[in-house]
Order: structure tokens, then sequence, then C-alpha cells
């Protein structure tokens, strides 16, 4: 009989470790990815900052270098114009003082904005304004005839160590902006880097999250669709499954008006005889007190009663009432045996056979009959003492009702069906005759000629037990030729199929 | 006519039974023989012969009390063999038994038996109705045999 899978009792329609587990993956996948857009954020705005820095050192050194330049040129001019004289080579001069003037107010507002004043820019200042001061005064010099005092001028070397002074204090400036700008330059590609690997180590936490949120989801779905299969064919089969207890449950009600109805009637057979010769021993009683009473007449039919018919009644009387001890007891059995508590356990069929078949090796030997046993059976699962009374009980019939005229040759073969095993006893016995097959296994019945002693309760006792079993037990057989006893189990007795067989015995 | 008297077959299991109606049969006058049998196969081999082709009773005049419940087999199974065979189916057929099933009846009337008794628990009852079927029985005609 099929039961519903464990997993569809245990398993709500919503599991909440389910909920719970998936919630929590997503919670951490969306705490990661929060922690990774932050960080992520702050570096970009610390590298938007590096990149400005940069830029401003980038535009200071060039600034610089355009000071610089200018100042060669405004010297350049200066030099020519008074080597020459003429108007042309004072050009550069004119020229680069703008250009100096814009370059060191740019120069400025970029100190300014970077907040950090430099004593060096003062210097400069005043480097370029006494510079700029000594080429006009030289320039203004030579405009006005007076070229030999501005050479003088220009000898003095005044001119020239502004210009040297000047130069230390942009080339200080322009190696400083140059070293910023790598030190900038390198943190901002530490940044990128550490960008890159906060978004690498975050996109494998979220994956790692992600893929085990989804793992989860896909094994509850796949529980789900098993459970769902499991309860498909629980449905399908619960129509069989009320049909196969319908039948078990009708069986086992003929069983009870049949057990009832062989029961009142093997009690009341006994019954009658004690009535019957209480009222002949009265019979007897009456006629020895006629002639104890002095009545001659009767002496002949006193002496009949005293001498036969009295003992005999009361020979009756006492083998009814034993005979009705044994009926109760049989019953009293069959009761105990169909109450007690079957235990499944696994079995090693091969070696109960082998037990069993040792036991009955005693009056094998003395009816020098062989039997064979399988070396080999599968484990089943069923009760160990009802198993061994099964099988013990139709090995002893075997061995009782060999036929005398030839050696009795007895064999066991197990075979296996799915989720059945069958035991089947053979021997060359007597056999039973075919209107007989059936009635063998009814209480208190037996079968062809009666030389050997027994109660017809063996095999009584076998069917119930085969039936508490989740089994049966059946019988083909030819008259003379010998008999197969078929023991049919269910490989793995579960203790409810047992019930309904149980109120059979009861 | 036929020299031999009518015997009477019983097959009753229970010697305690068969002691008790032999005696309230002949408490009725009835003097007939009675062979008892114990069993089925006893009483089957006895009326149908080790052959079974009941050729054994061809020149018997029988009267067979019958008990249904016996250990080897059903008193219905040796009925319905009697009432079968040519030789032996026209000897009456007393069912006399404990059982008193509808059904177990009307099988036995369909399979020929002339008539059906439930054997009372009540002794004086049992002892009536024994002695009445022998005073039945001792006015009853047999067919005679062939």
């Amino acid at each position: 009989m099929m039961r519903v899978a464990p997993s569809l009792v245990c398993m709500p329609l919503f599991s909440s470790a389910f909920a719970r587990r998936t919630v929590t993956l997503l919670l951490l996948g969306v705490l990661a990815l929060l922690v990774i857009v932050a960080a992520a954020s702050w570096l970009t705005v610390r590298t938007g900052a590096h990149t400005e820095e940069v830029i401003r050192e980038r535009d200071l050194r060039m600034v610089t270098g355009t000071i610089q330049t200018a100042l060669l040129d405004a010297e350049t001019g200066q030099r020519g114009y008074l080597l020459t004289g003429e108007p042309r080579y004072l050009e550069p001069y004119t020229a680069s003082l703008p250009t100096i003037r814009e370059g060191l107010e740019t120069l400025s507002s970029l100190y300014l904005q970077q907040d950090r004043p430099d004593e060096r820019l003062t210097q400069l200042k005043m480097a370029i304004d006494e510079k700029l001061a000594e080429l006009a005064e030289t320039v203004d010099l030579a405009k006005g005839g007076r070229r030999d005092e501005a050479l003088a001028q220009v000898r003095t070397d005044r001119g020239k160590a502004t210009m040297d002074r000047m130069r230390a204090i942009l080339d200080g400036l322009i190696t400083e902006a140059e070293g910023r700008v790598t030190v900038r330059l390198a943190e901002l590609d530490r940044a990128s880097e550490l960008l890159l690997w906060v978004a690498g180590f975050g996109a494998l936490l979220i994956m790692l999250f992600a893929g085990g949120a989804a793992w989860v989801v896909v094994r509850y779905t796949a529980q789900l669709v098993t459970a769902r299969h499991e309860l498909q064919a629980a449905n399908a089969s619960l129509e069989e499954r009320v049909a196969e207890r319908t039948t078990s449950l009708t069986r086992a009600n003929e069983e009870i008006q049949r057990f009832a109805y062989i029961v009142s009637h093997d009690l009341r057979s006994p019954l009658v005889n004690i009535m019957g010769f209480a009222s002949e021993l009265e019979v007897g009683a009456e006629a020895l007190k006629r002639y104890l009473e002095g009545d001659a007449m009767q002496a002949d039919r006193a002496k009949t009663a005293a001498l036969e018919e009295i003992p005999e009644a009361i020979r009756f009387i006492r083998a009814s009432t034993g005979r009705m001890d044994t009926l109760i007891s049989a019953i009293l059995k069959l009761s105990r045996e169909g109450r007690r508590e079957l235990n499944p356990e696994p079995i090693d069929l091969a070696k109960l056979l082998a037990a069993t078949a040792a036991s009955v090796q005693h009056q094998l030997d003395e009816a020098n009959a062989t039997l064979s046993v399988p070396d080999k059976a599968p484990v089943v699962v069923s009760d160990r003492l009802a198993l061994e009374q099964v099988v013990g009980n139709v090995l002893d019939n075997a061995v009782k009702y060999l036929a005398p005229d030839r050696p009795g040759r007895i064999a066991i073969v197990v075979s296996q069906s799915p989720g059945r095993i069958s035991i089947a006893i053979s021997d060359n016995g007597r056999g039973i005759a075919k209107h007989d097959s059936e009635r063998i296994f009814e209480l208190f019945r037996r079968s062809g000629t009666q030389d050997r002693p027994g109660e017809g309760i063996g095999l009584a006792h076998v069917r119930a037990l085969a039936r508490r079993l989740g089994g049966d037990i059946s019988v083909r057989s030819e008259l003379g030729r010998g008999s197969t006893f078929q023991i049919d189990l269910p490989a793995r007795l579960r203790v409810s199929d047992s019930r309904t067989h149980l109120e059979v015995t009861k | 006519m036929n020299a031999r008297p009518v015997s009477i077959v019983m097959i009753e299991d229970d010697e305690g039974h068969a002691r008790l109606i032999e005696r309230n049969i002949r408490r009725a006058g009835v003097n007939n023989v009675i062979t008892s049998f114990r069993n089925g196969t006893d009483g089957l081999n006895f009326l149908l012969g080790a052959d079974g082709s009941g050729e054994v009773s061809a020149s018997h005049s029988m009267l067979i009390l019958l008990d249904l419940n016996l250990p080897d087999m059903t008193g219905v199974d040796i009925l319905a063999k009697v009432k079968s065979n040519v030789h032996t189916r026209r000897s009456p057929v007393i069912i006399l038994t404990t059982t008193d099933d509808e059904g177990e009846i009307k099988r036995c009337y369909d399979l020929g038996a002339n008539v059906y008794i439930t054997k009372p628990v009540n002794y004086e009852s049992f002892a009536n109705a024994i002695q009445q079927l022998g005073l039945f029985l001792s006015v009853m005609q047999v067919p005679v045999a062939d």
C-alpha cells in the first residue's frame, strides 16, 4: 500500500526557513552593493581632486616656463638693442613685457587658489621687478644716446645676478611642481587601482549572494516540484488504495463471520454431548435408584446402568469437557497471536530458513526424507517470530504428511518481485484434494486420511499470521503427488498494514 | 421383494453424538443395523467403494444419516457424490448437523437432501427429535435395491 511521502508532511506551503534564507542573502547582496557604491563614489571624488591638482600643477609649471622664456626674450632684446642700437632688435623686449606681467599674475592667482602663499613668489616678483627696472633703465639710457652708460650698467653684472636669482627660483618652482605632479599621478594610479579592486571584490560578493539566493530558490522550487509529483502520485493511487482497503476489510469481515460460525459450531458439539450424557447419567441413576429402593425387577437394568451406561456417560462428558478446553485454548492462542504487537526487523531469510530446517531435521531423519534450502535469499523486513511460525508450521506439515510409499523430498524456493517476496515449500507427499484447498486453512478443519494427530489449527494460524504480515498463503496440490504451499509476503512490513487483520483473530 | 432389510449408514465425526443418536433411535424401536463412520473418507469408501463407482452399494437398501462438519471433508461433498451416483442417488439422505446456516440448508436441498435437521443443544429436544426421527424412519419407505 502507498503512503504519502514524508516530505509532503513536513513541508508547509510556504517555508519560513526558505524565506529567511533568501531574504538574508538578498539583503547581504544589497549591503555589498551599497558599500561598493560608497567606496566608488569616495574614490571617484578623490580621483577628481587629484586630477584637478595635477592640471593645476601642470598650469603652474607651464606658466613658470613661459615667464622664464619671456624673461630670456626680454634680456635678449635688451642686449641686441644695446649692441646694434637698432630699434628692431628691441622688439622681443617690448613683446615679452606683457607676457611676463600676465604670467606673473596667473602664477600668483594659481598660488592663491592653492591657498599656499610662498616666500619665493614674493622674491620672484621682487627679482623680476628689479630685472625689469634694470632692463628699462639701460634701454632708456640707450634710447637717450648714452649707450656707454648703459653698457657700463650691464657690465656691473647686477642684471646678470638678478637673472641668475630669478632662474634659480623659477627652476626650483618647476622642479617642485614636477615633483608634485609625479606624486599626484602616483596617487591617482593607486586610487584607480583601489577602485578596480573594490569594484571587482564587490562584484564577486554580489555574484556570490545572488548565486546563493538563486540556488536556494532553485532548490526550493525543486522540492516543490517533487512534492507536487508525490501528491499527484498519491492522488492517483488513492482510488486504488481505497478499493484495496475495502477488499481487505470485506475479507476481514468475512473471516470474522466464518470464524464466529466455526467457533460457535465447534463449541456447540461437545456441549450437546455434555448435556446428552448428563441426561443419560440421570436415566441410569434413576434405574439404579429404583433397584436400590427394592424394585427387584430392575436388577438387570440397574446392572447395565452401573457397569456400562454410567461409566460411558462419564467418559463422554469428560472427553467433551477436554475437547472444549482444547478449543478454547486454541481460540485464545489465536486471539493472543492476533493481538501481539508485530515488530518489523531486517531478517536474513536464508538464515531463518536454515534454522527452521534444522528444527525439523530429527523428523526428516525418521521419515528418511530430504530437505533442500536455498543458500542465498534476500533480506526482508518482517516480524521474526511470526515468520518463523509460518515457515515452521508449513514445514512441519510437509514432513508430517509425506507419502509412506516413497522417499520424501521437500524443497524451499525463494523468489522475488518488486516489493514482494515469495517462499514456496514443495513436497512430494500425499497431496490435498482440489475441493479442500481452501478448507484446510479454516479453523479445526483437516483434510485427507485422518491418521495423524492434529487439531486443525496450524494452517488457520499460519494464514492469520501471513495476512497480518501483509501477505497471504495459498496451496497448489495434486492428490497423491504432492503440494506446494506458497507464502507471499511484502519485502518490507509496515505495521499499519496488519491492523485490519488484527481484527480477524480478536 | 427385497430380502435384505434397510441398513442405516451414519457418518458422524463426534463419537458422543453418534452414540446418543443411536441410543435414541433404538428407543424409538428401530432395530435396523446401524453402520457408523467417524469421518468422510471412510464413509465414502463404504458407500461408493474404494474405486468410487458406487457398485458396492448396488444391492443395498440404505438410509444415510449425515453430519456436515467432518474433520476431513464437508458433508456437502459426500451428499453431492451420493446424489450424483447412479447406485446411491435413490437412498434417502438425512442431514443431521449443528449448522443452521440458511445457505447451507438451501444448498443441501438443492443437491437432493431429503431431510435437514438441526441438532438442538437442549438434550430434551435433541432426544425428542431423534426419537421422532426413529418413529419416522420406522414407517418410511426406502426404495428397494435393484
